[in-house]
């Protein structure tokens, strides 16, 4: 996998945290449960460095997608986009392991194949 | 989710007994080192920077010697539960800042809900309330106990 990839798929967990902290039905349950969520705006902070690190021409596609759709990168499963589950031609596969960064052709998200 | 059904998401290969790791990070790193190996994972490096990230929001160390490591991933195929204890305990910067000595590691993936694991986790701390059934965790030295304080077979 691509570095740069490697780097999307953190910033969307990233994001993915930070969205759960912000949403109030989901930090009223963690804090219901005893846990405290001080730190929201160093996730933020680590969140703008870590999209620093990343190329701006793909940091804009995923964030362009990531505003879009709920999630800009989606995994791939039994050959299937779990974004819109079309079933994707057999040869998508063999660019995806030759590290290339592909994309969905029905939906347009980033492609993780685990 | 049914006692019977809590004991069953927990797998005898997914429970380490005795950490040999004594600091937070190295904790974290044995406990997704164990579940790359047990075929859970593909890559760490996610799981690791996801779960120190979740750390800077707050310690998981909940306090009463418990610890609830979770978040979601796209790195995660299936929502998966991870037991470990520390009979010494270990310096998790928990809220009671006492050492933590049981661990539950959740993970979910990302493209599914947060309720996939919060409910999860809203059993297990309710679970470590309980003060007999916290003394017994600490004490948990096999699959079978494990089982057996969680309420079920597993089956």
């Amino acid at each position: 996998m691509r570095e740069e990839f490697k780097l999307l798929v953190a910033l969307q967990d990233l994001d993915i945290m930070i969205k759960e902290a912000e949403e109030k039905k989901t930090s009223d349950q963690l804090k219901d449960m005893g846990f405290q969520l001080d730190g929201l705006e160093e996730l933020r902070k680590a969140r703008a460095k870590l999209a620093g690190k990343i190329p701006t021409a793909l940091r804009n596609r995923y964030e362009k997608l990531a505003g879009h759709y709920s999630m800009a990168i989606i995994p791939v499963t039994e050959n299937r986009c779990l974004g819109c589950f079309v079933k994707l031609p057999t040869s998508f596969f063999s660019s995806a392991y030759s590290s290339e960064l592909i994309t969905c052709e029905n939906c347009g998200r980033l492609l993780f194949i685990p | 989710m049914e006692s019977k059904k809590l004991a069953s998401l927990f797998q005898e290969d997914l429970c380490i007994f005795s950490l040999r790791s004594r600091k937070k990070a190295s904790v974290m790193q044995e406990m997704v080192r164990h579940l790359k190996a047990s075929g859970k994972i593909t890559d760490e490096h996610f799981i690791l920077e996801m779960l120190k990230n979740r750390e800077s929001l707050g310690s998981t160390g909940l306090g009463l010697g418990a610890a609830f490591p979770h978040g979601r991933s796209i790195a995660i195929p299936e929502l998966t539960v991870l037991f470990a204890r520390s009979p010494s305990g270990v310096d998790f910067e928990a809220l009671d800042s006492k050492p933590t000595k049981i661990f539950f590691l959740i993970l979910a993936p990302s493209e599914k809900g947060a309720e996939t694991y919060l409910d999860l986790l809203s059993r297990l701390t309710a679970l470590v309330q309980q003060p007999e059934t916290l003394e017994k965790l600490y004490e948990i030295k096999d699959f079978e106990s494990l089982q057996a304080v969680l309420g079920g077979d597993g089956k």
